[in-house]
């Protein structure tokens, strides 16, 4: 292995949005890592307006105005909004001024030019509005210098909409964002200028009107890439394996009817929030349906737990890596054999390590997960890689049904299109693919139908080929009562 | 050196740390006690942590599953109690009585399992519930009544001083070698039993474990079981090495387990750890307790506070090596 970051520079001015790209494995986190004092260089400088500091903890990254906000936002669920933008201040004095406090409070929120009430506890907000809190956090701390790292990951159409307007709102008060995104069509929105990075390398920084979007996924990856192999031809599918009709979970989602068949790839769009997730834990029996019916191969099955799904050939590649999906502690080959560990067991009952070794090694390979063995703990890797070993996990129990949760959430192009590619293989080789997606582009790319969800009910479901953005969105967002 | 570190497992690095740090304490000691390398002070530390390792092995266990057991103690003194009270009137035989103290052991530990794992009482709240029932029970039951090595059969009285074999002028006793016997099955069972892979996975991370079809509940449950289990194996050599028990009979064992799971490094949030460390945690620890009660210049007053002092000192030198090894590493791949 080499050195994570080396030789890079890299600068911010006031009211600058400076975009950072590269693949997962880059560099990207290690530079915000450095920035932020969680880790330490160990050659270079960084110099803020003017003079050399050296930062060895986040606290002190505050002190030179230098904040971070991630993908997840970091909130204390049991405060309210006022509390947790304030957390980090000192010298509030002993007694606490609640009545400035919320005024303060406020005066942050509104500067960012959003509405939300900071008496509200933290708990109840969605990802956005934790976001914006952090956000105001951060600004309250008179941050100069806001690090984003992928703040629109989990955030649907509208609300990414909403930060822009956030974002503009910090830049007019001159404070210069590095903003780290694998959605290229946002860096175009928001950026001034671009640094690619690869292999913890500095590629090239150059300003936005000067950058193509194949020029930048070039410098990512090394290598020109297709944006979108073609779906398979194929239409013809198998027949029907999966058939669902008026599935519900009471107080989360109702009424949900649509039938999959073999070698076929349905979509489910939406907005954040829209429970189609939840459909796909009911399907998994995560957290079971409350009414309606599951046919598989035309005969009724109660699926109440993981267990009898996958018994009936259905697997569930979760889009939360962290929680469902791998044990972090562990390597890669335990995490990969964890479901499917009966195929492994010689005399005994024994676990045949060697052949859950060559298991994983076949997977690294095939996904090219980047790992010089397989004995390294999944917590190690980056997140792309992760999802890969996820992926691999859930292809072992060699399913007939796969319901895919975000496939590439937060993972960069070049393995973006390698996991497009593995769900079109899968489809044609005969698999019936659930996609959940909140990415437009990816469900008009991948699906063979479309099924759209607006809080928890099922606002649609229709053919690849009467489908647009304008009318998932519209759909989606409860616009139009165009009905399909 | 740094292309040889290259190939050993993280986890394995850890286990080669903690050796050091063993041979370390040992060294040191040998220079401040008279005769510490002798067949004697090996026989007395080693009998001594048999009596440990089997509740360490369960307490282990129980720690991958992001639990705490703190009953083993009292679970050591009921089944050394009630075991030696039972074999005053009936000789039971050897193998029956391990039988016996094995199933009462595991019936304590399966009540642990239930609360914790279909009744959600936190394993923290049951155990510290249970440790103090189980002790209350058997001051009760034994009526401040003393079991005497008089009273026991002449077969278990004499296992503390049998020898399976000698190597020079080391005698390798049964009580050590039952000790290991347990260690290396529980070793090898962790390392290849599909049921052990589930243990780690509801440590590492209980919902995906449930994601992946793993019955947590039962995982947990049989952890606590086999917990209990093993504190019944332990009670029954510690009826053996003593012969005379009180109802105080294993008190305080909880934590001095719990400091062998931790030395051992098992990771205290669940999820990992080995077999052979705890082995080497449970050795660590007791070397440093009986080697404090043999060095003159301390105080009996001040043993606790050095013996505490000397595990968290263990613990860091454990941990810097272990950093060390993995940065070298990684510049050895470079």
């Amino acid at each position: 292995m080499t050195a994570a970051l080396s030789d890079m520079s890299f600068d911010i001015q006031p009211g600058e949005v400076h975009a950072i790209v590269g693949e997962n494995g880059a560099g990207k986190s290690t530079l915000i890592k450095i920035m932020t004092g969680v880790h330490q260089p160990d050659s270079g400088e960084v110099v803020v307006q003017g003079q050399t500091v050296t930062i060895s903890s986040t606290e002190e990254a505050q002190r030179h105005g230098i904040a971070a906000i991630y993908q997840e936002p970091m909130v204390f669920p049991d405060l309210d909004v006022a509390e947790n933008i304030y957390i980090s201040h000192k010298g509030l004095g002993a007694l606490m001024n609640w009545r400035k406090l919320y005024a303060d409070a406020a005066g942050q929120i509104a500067k960012l030019g959003v509405t939300l009430d900071v008496r509200r506890a933290a708990s109840g907000l969605t990802l956005a509005e934790q976001q914006t809190v952090e956000i105001a956090r951060a600004l309250s701390l008179n941050v100069r210098v806001l690090i984003m790292d992928e703040p629109t990951a989990s955030l649907s159409a509208h609300e990414v909409d909403k930060l822009m307007a956030v974002v503009a709102a910090l830049k007019a008060q001159g404070v210069g964002i590095i903003y780290i995104s694998h959605r290229l069509e946002e860096i175009f929105r928001v950026a001034d200028r671009v640094t690619v990075m690869r292999d913890g390398k500095h590629i090239s920084t150059r300003p936005i009107a000067e950058v193509t979007q194949g020029k930048m996924v070039a410098d990512m990856v090394g290598r020109a890439i297709d944006k979108f192999a073609m779906k398979t031809a194929a239409n013809d599918h198998g027949g029907e394996i999966l058939s669902v009709s008026g599935l519900a979970r009471d107080g989360v989602f109702r009424n949900v009817n649509f039938n999959l068949h073999k070698g076929e790839v349905l979509c489910f769009a939406g907005l954040i929030g829209s429970r189609r997730t939840d459909v796909g834990l009911a399907l998994f029996g995560v957290e079971p349906a409350t009414a309606g019916e599951i046919k598989i191969d035309g005969a009724p099955r109660r699926i109440h737990t993981p267990q009898q799904a996958m018994e009936q050939g259905i697997a569930y590649v979760s889009e939360d890596r962290r929680k469902l999906g791998l044990a972090m502690t562990m390597p890669i080959f335990a995490n990969a054999s964890l479901p499917s560990l009966r195929k492994f067991l010689k005399a005994f009952g024994l676990i045949d390590g060697d052949a859950e070794r060559r298991m994983a090694e076949g997977y690294r390979d095939q996904l090219s997960i980047k790992s010089p063995d397989v004995l390294i703990d999944v917590g190690k890797l980056s997140g792309g890689n992760q999802q890969k070993v996820m992926l691999a996990k859930w292809l072992e129990t060699r399913p007939r049904i796969l319901v895919f949760d975000e496939p590439t959430r937060g993972i960069d192009v070049g393995a973006k299109t390698e996991v497009h590619n593995i769900i079109r293989k899968l489809a044609a080789d005969g698999v019936a693919v659930i996609v959940i997606s909140s990415d437009l582009p990816e469900v008009l790319a991948l699906a063979d139908r479309v099924l759209v969800m607006r809080e928890g009910q099922q606002m649609g479901i229709f053919d690849i080929a009467q489908a647009s953005q304008e009318k998932i969105m519209a759909l989606a967002t409860g616009q139009t009562e165009a009905a399909s | 050196m740094m292309a040889l570190l290259g190939r050993i497992h993280p986890q394995n690095l850890r286990v080669i740390a903690l050796a050091i740090v063993l041979a370390l304490v040992i060294i040191f000691f040998s220079t401040q006690i008279d005769s510490y390398l002798s067949p004697r002070m090996v026989n007395r530390i080693a009998t001594s942590a048999a009596v440990i390792l089997p509740i360490a092995i369960g307490q282990a266990l129980v720690v991958m599953t992001r639990n705490v057991d703190l009953s083993v103690g009292s679970l050591v003194g009921i089944v050394a109690y009630l075991v030696g009270d039972t074999l005053g009137h009936t000789d039971l035989g050897p193998f029956l009585t391990l039988l016996f103290a094995l199933a009462l052991g595991a019936g304590c530990g399966a009540i642990n399992g239930l609360l914790v794992a279909y009744g959600r009482v936190p394993s923290i709240i049951t155990t510290l519930g249970t440790l103090a029932l189980f002790r209350t029970f058997l001051v009760q039951y034994s009526d401040a009544r003393t079991i005497t090595t008089e009273s026991l059969p002449k077969w278990i009285v004499e296992i503390p001083q049998a020898s399976l074999f000698s190597i020079g002028d080391f005698e390798v006793r049964v009580m050590v070698v039952v000790a290991l016997v347990a260690a290396v099955a529980f070793g090898i069972a962790l390392a290849k039993l599909r049921m052990a892979r589930a243990l780690y996975a509801v440590g590492s991370n209980p919902d995906a474990a449930v994601v992946a079809g793993i019955n947590s509940k039962r995982v947990v449950f049989t952890a606590f079981t086999l917990s209990g289990m093993l504190a019944g194996l332990a009670g029954l050599i510690f009826l053996a090495k003593f012969g005379n028990i009180t109802v105080v009979a294993g008190l305080g064992f909880e934590l001095k387990s719990i400091a062998a799971v931790v030395v051992g490094g098992v990771n205290i949030f669940g999820g990992s750890g080995t077999i052979i460390g705890v082995v080497l945690g449970t050795v660590l620890v007791d070397t440093i307790d009986n080697s404090l009660t043999r060095w003159a210049i301390i105080s009996e007053f001040w043993r606790d506070a050095l013996l505490g002092m000397l595990i968290m000192a263990a613990v860091a030198a454990d941990t810097f090596m272990t950093r060390a090894f993995n940065r070298l590493r990684r510049g050895g791949e470079a």
